[in-house]
This record gives structure tokens, C-alpha cells and sequence, in this order.
């Protein structure tokens, strides 16, 4: 693995655009095994679609993607709902680019240890109260920030007055793992890690399993610097959708993992940023 | 820890009382333990234990059945971990040394050495990522900083310590370098190169923690197997990394030292170009909170009223520290005969060297998230955690203390010896010892936060996550200065006799 130079964009720019790197960043939702391997086949492809060298930056949480995008580390980044918007606030001009096919419909599964005795429900039950819960990642939408605000809305109350012990595993592998062992009664999880846990006999339904699911929002999204175009060619930014919208080699996508990519806008993100701020996550 | 035959004759034949050595640390020992019983209500102790077995099984046999093809460039991440400590370490040597030699003059110089020192390796590096991104630069100054004010601390006392008689002999006027270089370094130089090479293993684990913020050491990958229950793959880079440690005497030679310089600065390279714009962003803008900058004060008192619960976050921290320092003690009394030559055979010697190493080489965030499954989400957790990877610590260079002893009592059996002879010569050392690790401890409370133990360091990490850096920053300060006047109020209440230990070089 090589040491990034990254805080040398800046300079790079002062010597001339030619010599500029396109560098981007992704954290898939689920395994980030080998994340250089996969990743750095996708740079290949953009590359060939670009015309210019692209790298691929491995960052270890939303909060450093989004710090490496405002300081100009990576132009392009591979965000959740979330920390694409605290991108796209930090550096004006940003846009969003694209979205996977699944990220227009998200949603999160509400799971419970079978202990708790609760069933599959179309409401969320009164029965939650005073349990405890573990959501995902802090800055995950679909692991902390929709659910959080769905049972806010339901209950009027604020997680921690609600359960009696409220905590972040920090990843939705692990909450998984820690409602399976009944160390929390309750999890919050993105759906697409859950089904494929459970596709691949990761889980055991016996003990844990999904008693409620969010209604649909906006999640993940390709997210492009507003300053690419004076830096790397008029209409490079289209040139990039073009290029993500067209990636159909499975082996690619399957390293987000999504089915493909489908446009976004900035607009389909005010939903995320609402909730965001009436949590007090956004100032 | 003094022999009974001592105080026999004490006027008063209570069994503490009496004013040798042996008896006070007792005394204050147990005065500590009670403390710590005494606070144990107050702390959240629920144990929670439903089906913990099966992901158990899956990490014991993780670390049974390592995959080592599953690890992506595994020579390049060890190389990389120890570049950043054997460089890390040299920077706080070279910001260090100087600093000692001011040490006991300047206040200014001690407090500023206090303050980095409280501010942990891992929220260094949150803070310098948002200016120099991941890079060597990160890395170098998350460890360099703390290190420097921890040599400039350690070196000072040494060289309080050396004797004084060769300094009385030197003829007057002799200059303040002459009669450092020929009449202080020389007695000085192995209790510092030994502090050194034992600063390095800490930097070794420093390195592998860096990993978890995302700059590519071992922790890197290995913090993702993990979180993501990949545990084979998890296994081989915790065999890695214990394989490294343990076989340190043999690579970490001072014949190889040139060689692992030179390949470490090349992994290293290249050097990132600084970008002032970001340093002075940073700086200037992104670590005060924006009502401050605009000189608004109504907001700044808004601005205060959204930050986290000072009381309760402190009141964790600082309880959490001292039953992480109490737990810490017995453990220590507890393991070090296991790793020491003066008991047991070749066999369980080796044993209880393996367990020793894995304990204080294994983080803590791992110990923790074990008894997190075993017990459920609680203060216990954590501190079952720092007092087992601290404890096996101070019990691994206490065993070195005692293996340096000779005992005067060769037909001793095993018990006796531990009783009246070993245990009371390091038992000074062993309180010394913990005294210096409470600073550390309480430090540490900060990177368990993913337990929900809302202690300060957990505030730190969620306003670092929302890129909140003025409140981040903030509760750093809190932090730094809950640490300088906890160590004020140890340097005061420690025993005397454990200030002094044989070898300052252990701490």
C-alpha cells in the first residue's frame, strides 16, 4: 500500500493541470476486504473512460471520505446519504452524479433477539420501549440517521429516552452480530447487508430476526467537486456520469455492491438533510 | 511487603500499623482498593448474557485457523508499522531529549509536556488527518507529539536520578554541556537506551491503533476483519502482529538499526507537500466554534449549552480510570510470577509469557468487544478490558525486574519466595509503575466509546464523526487538563517510596 500524497493537489494544480491526478474515494457498505484490489480495477475502467490517471484513495470512515473531499484529496467519492450532504454543504459547487439502482429506495430493518418475543409488524411496536438498541455506524443513514428519525416520529421521544440503553456498533456486520448474541435486544441495519446476511447463512433467522422496515428515502450517491471541470477539461463532470452511469461490468459493481447506477441530483438529498438537521448532525 | 519479623517489635502490634516501607504501600494499596469498592455502585455493572457462544466460536476459531492468503500486501502493512514507530519513536527522541534538559527548570516546558502527553496517539492523528490528509505526516506526528513530552518526563527523572558525585567532583566553572556530556550522559545513556527500546514496543502497538483511523499499518485491515466478523482473515494479522512482538529482540538490534532506518524512511516516502491553505483553515477556522469567531457572545453561550454533559462524561472517565487502575494492580500481582525465572518450570514460563504478550498486545478494543459479547453493554466490559491488557503489562516489566534479581534465599520454597523476598523488592516498582499507567489508562478510557460508556473520549470520537472539529477540539482540552491535574493530585498522594524504583527504564 502506498502513502498518499494526497495534500499535494494543491500544489499539482499550481504546476499545471496536465499533471493532475483524478483521485476518489468509496467505502462499500459491507466487506471492505482486499478494498485496494477491487477498488483500483474500477479506477483502471475510469481511467480508460477519463483519459486521465485516476487513483483510487482507501479511507476508513464516512467522516475521513468527507474530510479527504473538502480538502481536495479525492475529487470523486462514493458516499452514504448522509456524508455525501455534508460533502456537498462543505464544498459549494458539488454535485451529486449518480445513485445505485437500490439507492432510491432504501431502507433499514428494525431486528430483534428472539428473546424479546416480538413478530414482524407493520407499525413499530409499543413492546420496543425500554429495550435496548444498538444502531450502526454514527454518521450512517440507513444504520443510525433514518431509523433514529422514523422512531422519533413514532414515539415523540429521543432514543435514549426510549430504550434503556442506546449504544453504536459502528458497523452493520457487527450490529447484526451483537443482536444474534442478544447483547442488545434491538438493531437498526441496512437492508441490503441484512438480505445478503442472510442470503449467504451468515445469520441465524432462529435467533434474530427483522420485526419492522422503514419507509423508503435517498441513500448512497456518487458525488463529484464542483472545481473538475476548470481543472481537468470542459465537461469532464459529464464525462464522469456518462462513465458511472455505463459501468455494467459485474465485477465492478459488485465491489459496492449494486446492481448499477441511475442519476441523481443534489435535490433528491433535501429529505436526508432535513432529518439530518432536525438531529442536530448538520449546523 | 516487609517481613513480619520487622514489626514485631513496633510498639504497637496492630498488623498495619508501623512505619516501614513494606507497610505503608500496603496500606496505601489497600486504601486505593477500597476507594475503588467504595465506587463500584456508582458505576453501571448489568451483565447481559444471551447466546454469546456462537460468535465466540466464530473468533476463537478465527484466531485457531488464521487465512493468511486473505490479507491484501500483509509484508507492506508489517514494514509500514514499523517505519511509522521506529520513526515516530526517533521524532520524539529528537523533540524530547532537548526538552528533558528543560524539564526540571521550566514549568512552562513541564505543563506543555503534561498536555501532549494527555491527548491520546488516536486523537492526534483525528486532528492532523484533517490537514494532512493519510499520510506519513499524520502518522510521524500523532506518535512524535505525545512521545516527546513522555521521553522529556522520562529523561528528566533519569537523569534527577543519577548519582551526583561525579557532577560535585568537576573543577568549578566547568560549562552546564561540558559537565552534561562527561559527567551526566555517560551515567545516564543505558537507563536511556533502554527507555527507548521499550518506548519503541509501545510505539509498535501505537502504530498497529493508527491503523483504525484509517492510515494503512496492520490496524488498518485488521480493524476491518474484525468489525466486519471476517475473523480468519482478523486471526492471521493478530498472529502478525504478535509474531512481530514477540520476535522484536531479535530484529530490533541495534546492529540493524541503520538498515530498518533507511527501509523504513523509503515505505515512508514520498514526504507530502504541506498545503498551508488547509494548515492555517484549520487553525484559524475549524477548531473554534463559529460564534467565538464572530465575537457573538449570546451565540457562544448557545454554542456551550449544545455541548455534551461535562459532569456525567467526566465523572465516566475519571471512574472508569481509577477501577481500570485498581483492576490493573491485581492483575499485575496476580500474573507476573507466571513470566518470571524465579517460578514455575521452562514450560509454564513460556505459557505465561504467551499470555502476558497476548494480553498487552491484543488492543483493547478487542479485549473489549469479547466481554462486550459475554457480558453485554455496560461499564464492566471496558474495564475488564483496560485492567487485563495494562495489567499484563506492568506484570510483564515487573517479571523483567525480578529476573534481575538474585535471591538471597536459595531453599525458599516457591510461596516464600514470592512473600518475603521478590514481592517486596518490586512491589515499590510495581506501584511506580502503575502510577505512570494510570495516566495511560485514563487516556485509554477515551477509545472505548464503542461501548456506549459515555466517558469524554466517546464525545471526541462522535464530534470528530460529525466533523464538529470546534467541539471535538474543546473536549480535547477538557480532556488534557482533567489528565494534568489527576497527575498533580498522584504525584501528590503517591507513597514516596514508589517514586524511587531500581530501574526508571521499566516505566
Amino acid at each position: 500500500m502506498r502513502w498518499l500524497a494526497v495534500p499535494a493537489a494543491l500544489c499539482l494544480f499550481a504546476q499545471g493541470a496536465a499533471a493532475d491526478t483524478f483521485r476518489f474515494t468509496a467505502i462499500p457498505d459491507e466487506n471492505q476486504s482486499r478494498l485496494i484490489e477491487r477498488f483500483s480495477k474500477v479506477a483502471d475502467y475510469l481511467e480508460t473512460r477519463l483519459d486521465v490517471e485516476v487513483e483510487y484513495v482507501p479511507v476508513k470512515s464516512y467522516g475521513a471520505s468527507v474530510s479527504a473531499f473538502r480538502n481536495d484529496q479525492v475529487q470523486l467519492a462514493w458516499f452514504g446519504g448522509l456524508s455525501g450532504v455534508q460533502a456537498r454543504r462543505l464544498v459549494p459547487g458539488s454535485v451529486a452524479l449518480a445513485q445505485g439502482s437500490e439507492d432510491a429506495e432504501f431502507k433499514s430493518y428494525l431486528i430483534a433477539h428472539r428473546s424479546t418475543g416480538l413478530e414482524h409488524a407493520e407499525t413499530l411496536p409499543e413492546a420496543i420501549r425500554d429495550m435496548s438498541l444498538t444502531f450502526g455506524s454514527r454518521t450512517s443513514t440507513s444504520g443510525r440517521l433514518m431509523p433514529e428519525h422514523y422512531l422519533r416520529q413514532r414515539f415523540d421521544a429521543a432514543p435514549d429516552e426510549l430504550f434503556s440503553r442506546v449504544g453504536f456498533s459502528g458497523d452493520h456486520s457487527r450490529t447484526i452480530a451483537l443482536v444474534e448474541a442478544g447483547t442488545w435486544e434491538l438493531g437498526a441495519v441496512n437492508f441490503s447487508v441484512w438480505d445478503a446476511a442472510v442470503a449467504d447463512g451468515r445469520v441465524d433467522t432462529d435467533k434474530v430476526d427483522v420485526i419492522w422496515e422503514t419507509p423508503p428515502y435517498p441513500d448512497y450517491n456518487w458525488t463529484v467537486r464542483g472545481d473538475v471541470d476548470a481543472r481537468f477539461g470542459e465537461g469532464f463532470t459529464d464525462r464522469v456520469r456518462a462513465a458511472l452511469l455505463e459501468m455494467d461490468d459485474p465485477e465492478l459493481l459488485a465491489s459496492f455492491p449494486r446492481e448499477g447506477f441511475i442519476p441523481a441530483d443534489n435535490a433528491l438529498y433535501a429529505p436526508i438533510e432535513d432529518v439530518a438537521e432536525e438531529l442536530g448532525l448538520l449546523r | 511487603m516487609t517481613p513480619p519479623e520487622l514489626t514485631r517489635d513496633a510498639a504497637r502490634p496492630g498488623w498495619l500499623s508501623g512505619q516501614s516501607t513494606g507497610l505503608r504501600l500496603a496500606r496505601h494499596t489497600l486504601t486505593l482498593v477500597a476507594l475503588a469498592v467504595l465506587l463500584v455502585p456508582f458505576a453501571d455493572l448489568a451483565v447481559v448474557t444471551r447466546d454469546p457462544w456462537g460468535e465466540l466460536a466464530r473468533m476463537a476459531s478465527g484466531l485457531a485457523w488464521p487465512a493468511w492468503g486473505a490479507v491484501e500486501s500483509p509484508l507492506e502493512a508489517l514494514g509500514l508499522t514499523v517505519a511509522v514507530a521506529l520513526w515516530g519513536t526517533l521524532g520524539g527522541l529528537l523533540f524530547g531529549f532537548p526538552l528533558a534538559l528543560l524539564f526540571a527548570r521550566s514549568r512552562l516546558v513541564r505543563t506543555g509536556c503534561a498536555f501532549v502527553r494527555a491527548i491520546h496517539e488516536l486523537f492526534w492523528a483525528l486532528l492532523f488527518l484533517q490537514v494532512f490528509g493519510l499520510s506519513a505526516a499524520t502518522a510521524l506526528m500523532a506518535l512524535a507529539i505525545p512521545y516527546a513530552g513522555i521521553f522529556a518526563k522520562v529523561f528528566a527523572e533519569i537523569l534527577e536520578q543519577i548519582p551526583g558525585a561525579p557532577r560535585e567532583a568537576l573543577p568549578p566553572g566547568v560549562s552546564r554541556l561540558s559537565r552534561f556530556v562527561y559527567a551526566e550522559l555517560p551515567l545516564a545513556w543505558t537507563r536511556f537506551a533502554a527507555y527507548t527500546r521499550y518506548r519503541f514496543e509501545c510505539a509498535l502497538r501505537a502504530s498497529v491503533l493508527l491503523g483504525f483511523v484509517g492510515l494503512p499499518t496492520l490496524g488498518f485491515q485488521l480493524e476491518t476483519a474484525f468489525r466486519e466478523g471476517r475473523y480468519h482473515e482478523a486471526g492471521a494479522l493478530l498472529w502478525l502482529f504478535y509474531l512481530l512482538i514477540a520476535s522484536l529482540p531479535w530484529w530490533g538490534h541495534r546492529q540493524l538499526l541503520p538498515l530498518l532506518m533507511i527501509g523504513g524512511a523509503f515505505l515512508l516516502a514520498p514526504w507530502p507537500e504541506v498545503s498551508t491553505s488547509l494548515l492555517w483553515r484549520f487553525v484559524s477556522q475549524d477548531i473554534w466554534p463559529p460564534a467565538l469567531l464572530a465575537g457573538d457572545w449570546k451565540g457562544l453561550i448557545d454554542w456551550l449549552a449544545r455541548v455534551p454533559e461535562l459532569g456525567a462524561a467526566i465523572g465516566n472517565t475519571l471512574l472508569l480510570g481509577l477501577l481500570g487502575s485498581v483492576g490493573a494492580l491485581l492483575v499485575a500481582l496476580a500474573l507476573w510470577p507466571l513470566a518470571c525465572r524465579h517460578f514455575g518450570n521452562a514450560a509454564t514460563r513460556l505459557a505465561g509469557r504467551g499470555l502476558l504478550l497476548f494480553l498487552r498486545s491484543t488492543p483493547e478494543l478487542m479485549l473489549a468487544f469479547l466481554f462486550l459479547l459475554l457480558l453485554g453493554p455496560s461499564l464492566l466490559p471496558a474495564w475488564l478490558a483496560l485492567s487485563l491488557h495494562n495489567g499484563a503489562l506492568i506484570a510483564f516489566l515487573v517479571a523483567r525486574h525480578a529476573d534481575a534479581i538474585t535471591p538471597g534465599m536459595p531453599d525458599a520454597s516457591g510461596v516464600g519466595r514470592f512473600a518475603y523476598e521478590l514481592l517486596p523488592r518490586v512491589y515499590p516498582g510495581m506501584l511506580a509503575l502503575l502510577y505512570y499507567r494510570a495516566e495511560v489508562i485514563l487516556r485509554e478510557t477515551a477509545i472505548l466509546g464503542m461501548l456506549g460508556v459515555a466517558t469524554l473520549g466517546y464525545y471526541i470520537d462522535a464530534n470528530f464523526e460529525y466533523l464538529l472539529f470546534d467541539v471535538a477540539f474543546f473536549l480535547l482540552l477538557v480532556t488534557a487538563l482533567l489528565n494534568i491535574a489527576v497527575d498533580a493530585l498522584s504525584r501528590r498522594l503517591r507513597p514516596r517510596e514508589a517514586a524511587v524504583i531500581d530501574d526508571p527504564c521499566q516505566r
